[in-house]
């Protein structure tokens, strides 16, 4: 026997399970009925291409939950809206937003489009290829929503609700504005100075006063929209600020603008050159520049929708008569509920009978599953694995688990300062200084006995050409070519405030499950308990047995021996919590923990002490024995298994001059191994989500940045919290949401490459600031002495945004 | 003369031209998705 590889969904699985079935002529594998169906199904309607343009790089999920239990509609429902554009369409048209998860890659959506575009019915489906957000449009007539989110899950996809989150919205809404702003100032501007360079040409070559009068009055009329309807915002944000003295790169774009604009108002009516395009151009690129940083946000917002997601909407209540589904608000504490194998706990509580596992690794960091006996305690949004249990529930509501998770990442999302960045602290000073050298320009000529008229004017000019436009660019093209170039390096990175807070970072902590382990376990020692038996028959013994078990434990041996042979298994028999029994050839194996060990009778070396006396067994290692003929034969020694690259990391950091340490919520003994493991002294464990949000928060206070990296659900309070959050790609949905930083590739090297290169971007925006400034000051004098010239202006706006441009561009190289 | 005013007429005409498609466009959601049109090239669709 061997392992193959599904045709489908590329999990690797043991031959014994194999479905084959013939597909125009070639031999095709499937793992199961499930991933055989939907690869018919896509056979069927023509959409064959999705196996050859998917560029998955690992395999996806066996759709087990496929014809299992009827999709509830009931969330869904309230998201159904009567489409807006069904004035085009005969008859009234549905419309409703759905998430579809399972997405991977461009050919996943592909798919989807096309499977919701041939449903009858279906008028209209778009797949956001970013978002992984679904539009149906459908004619209820015809077919029902129930019908067309069947089709999703034919295929193997998961729809979800939708629900936009309010600040998602405005975010959104905002951008749509900024756009539109800009792309008004834009076409405006470009208009603009076709006349503007006509004026240029006339100051030279001469021209009729009529004419120019004219394109002045042009000019006039396409700038009026550019600095009060486009440039609105600045001014509105200005007037507030005033009212505080308060001054920023807002205030000293309103200043320019409106001081250009009234300028050239009265040098039209004095017969002068005017400042149009200036005004025009200082307000358009500063709008590109928002507009370029609101795109790099990217989406966000998203985290406790999602966590709110995790838990299943009803409860199997156990009343004195039978059995009860209840919704969770309905449920007291006390109740007792039932949990089947592979459902999802739906609230914290005591386990009162039955024996089983549960996978509780999103929410606590505890790698390995949890064993449940009576008496035990279960976590609501943890996974029930093997067996059925009851429990008497203890928390609802608000006090849950998952909801004080919520709480705390809501917390951190609202308590979030907003930092102020770089070009706004610069401008701060500049403002106020700019102002007064225009207020001693007024006077210097008013004392030299010129005109009021002309010593304003003088002052006015000041401002004019102080006021650098490309310093609205100087941030966000930096960042922008930056987010460009790291995403192809595995790192996404949302938001601007991420630069300028990595360049802070002075303590990074590290989560243990999943971040510097791999989060799964493996195999890492065999010691043969049977001198007699080799190593290599022992794996290959241990292995074919476990890959016929599911357990992850069963999993981590299987995959040790991946690409060596396996046996064939009879009588196999899998008990949960404990092990395996089955015979291969004419051994009767048993594999499994001390428990099972002491059931079948054999007694292993050490003792009670089980595998902890064995040489090679670290603390938060699992130990499993196989025996055979009433004689323990070897030990396997299963751990999670640490990160490669870890430890050099760890050391590059501290190079760096980083304090660095792991905070986890496993037990204590296991993270002071892996920590010792990667180098680490410091190392906390036993720490609950919220006790790393305080962690983190307490470090703060005294003034420490904090990188936190993490992966889990239990890490979300603190990476909302952190200075700055990375999470690992392969993590959950909930955790990348919560950072602001997200590893594509599960690479830890990438954190030191990271943060050298945001301080060398930082460097780079340093830069931009001084010089987008620096032209616009040289010219300075000019103005003082009632020189200055529209030509001047507009020189010194190109040359301070090619420079900008230019050193923007360099990022590419330099990281 | 008169060329110029003319000139300078359709410039003006086209420029509102140009941004109210550029509006239309906004609206219409054209730049909701900047991710798909560097797929949809890929896509040997033959029905649409």
């Amino acid at each position: 026997m061997a392992l193959l590889t599904c045709d489908h969904c590329l999990l690797t699985f043991p031959a014994r399970e194999a479905l084959s079935e013939e597909v125009q002529g070639v031999k095709k594998t499937f793992c199961c009925p499930g991933c055989r169906g939907i690869y018919w199904l896509i056979q069927e309607e023509g959409c064959a291409d999705f196996y050859k343009k998917r560029t998955w790089e690992e395999n996806g999920t066996p759709p087990a939950g496929l014809g299992k239990g009827e999709l509830d509609l009931r969330p869904f429902t309230g998201q159904v809206r009567d489409s807006s554009s069904a004035a085009k369409a005969p008859g009234r048209l549905r419309e409703i937003d759905i998430y579809i998860d399972g997405i991977r890659c461009a050919s996943c959506v592909w798919l989807n489009e096309k499977f919701l575009k041939k449903t009858a019915g279906v008028v209209y489906a778009a797949v956001n290829y970013a978002t992984h957000r679904a539009r149906i449009r459908w004619d209820p007539e015809v077919t029902g929503l129930g019908t067309i989110l069947q089709r999703v899950r034919a295929i193997g996809y998961t729809p979800r609700p939708y629900v936009e989150s309010e600040r998602f919205r405005a975010q959104k809404a905002e951008a749509r504005d900024l756009l539109i702003r800009f792309g008004t100032a834009a076409f405006l501007s470009s208009q603009l100075m076709v006349f503007s360079m006509a004026l240029y040409a006339g100051y030279f070559q001469g021209i009729e006063g009529e004419m120019k009068i004219l394109l002045e009055m042009i000019a006039l009329a396409l700038t009026v929209p550019v600095v009060f309807y486009a440039g609105m915002p600045f001014i509105r944000n200005t007037l507030r600020g005033l009212r505080q003295l308060s001054f920023n790169m807002d205030s000293l774009i309103a200043i320019g603008s409106l001081s250009a604009f009234a300028f050239s108002l009265w040098q039209m009516f004095r017969g002068g050159e005017v400042y149009f395009d200036t005004a025009a151009m200082i307000v358009t690129l500063v709008l590109l520049g928002r507009y370029l940083e609101t795109t790099a946000k990217g989406k966000a917002y998203g985290t406790i929708e999602m966590l709110a997601e995790m838990l299943p909407q009803e409860a199997t209540v156990l009343t004195g008569t039978g059995q009860e589904h209840r919704p969770l608000a309905a449920v007291q504490p006390g109740d007792l509920v039932q949990v089947k194998p592979g459902e999802r706990i739906p609230l914290d509580g005591v386990v009162v009978s039955g024996e089983s596992e549960s996978d509780e690794a999103l929410l606590t960091g505890e790698s390995r599953p949890v064993p449940k006996i009576p008496g035990s305690l279960v976590i609501g949004g943890s996974t029930n694995l093997y067996g059925s249990i009851v429990f008497a529930v203890k928390h609802t509501g608000e006090e849950t688990t998952l909801a004080r998770i919520i709480r705390a990442v809501e917390d951190g999302q609202a308590q979030k300062p907003r930092l102020q960045i770089l070009a706004d602290r610069s401008v701060g000073l500049f403002v106020p200084s700019l102002l007064l050298v225009a207020a001693l320009t007024v006077a210097a000529y008013l004392l030299a006995g010129k005109a009021p008229e002309t010593a304003l004017m003088a002052g006015i000019s000041v401002l004019v050409i102080a006021c650098p436009c490309s310093l609205g660019l100087a941030t966000p093209l930096a960042i922008l070519t930056f987010t460009t170039h790291t995403s192809s390096r595995g790192i996404l990175v949302r938001g601007g405030e991420v630069i300028e807070n990595a360049k802070k970072i002075t303590h990074v902590i590290f989560d243990k499950t999943g971040t510097i382990t791999i989060g799964k376990p493996v195999l890492k020692d065999i010691i043969a308990l049977d001198h007699a038996v080799g190593k290599e028959e022992l794996l290959c013994l241990a292995a074919s047995l476990e890959s016929l078990s599911e357990h992850n434990l069963a999993q981590a041996i299987a995959g040790a021996a991946k690409g060596r042979g396996i046996q064939g298994v009879s009588e196999f028999k899998a008990l949960p919590g404990k092990g395996v029994l089955g015979k291969i050839g004419e051994r009767k194996i048993c594999l499994g923990n001390m428990r099972l060990m002491a059931e079948q009778g054999i007694s292993l070396p050490g003792g009670n002490k089980g595998g902890t006396a064995l040489s090679s067994v670290a603390p938060g290692d699992t130990v499993m024995f196989m025996a055979w003929d009433g004689l323990p034969r070897a030990a396997f020694v299963v751990a999670d298994g640490i990160r490669d690259e870890a430890r050099a990391v760890v050391a590059e950091l501290r190079e760096m001059k980083l304090r660095v340490s792991i905070i986890s919520g496993d037990n204590n003994q296991a993270t002071q191994y892996v920590a010792a493991a990667v180098g680490l002294g410091e190392a906390r464990a036993e720490a609950s989500p919220v006790d790393k949000k305080e962690a983190i928060r307490a470090l703060q206070e005294r003034n420490q940045h904090v990188l936190m990296i993490g992966d889990g659900i239990n890490d979300a309070p603190a990476l909302t919290e952190a200075t700055l959050g990375i999470a690992m790609g392969r993590g959950t949905d909930i955790a990348r949401e919560s950072a602001a930083v997200v590893l594509i590739r599960d690479d830890l090297r990438l954190i030191p490459y990271f943060l050298r290169a945001s301080r060398k971007v930082y460097g780079i925006i340093r830069q931009n600031i001084f010089w987008a400034l620096f032209y616009n000051v040289a010219a300075i004098p000019l103005a003082v002495a009632g020189l200055l010239h529209p030509i001047v202006a507009a020189g010194a706006m190109a040359a301070s945004s090619l420079f900008v441009v230019g050193n923007s561009l360099r990022i590419r190289r330099m990281v | 003369m008169w060329t110029i005013y003319l000139l300078i007429f359709i410039t003006l005409v086209l420029g509102v031209g140009a941004w109210f498609l550029f509006l239309w466009a906004v609206k219409s959601g054209q730049y909701d998705d900047p991710e798909r049109p560097k797929y949809t090239m890929l896509d040997e669709d033959d029905e649409d």
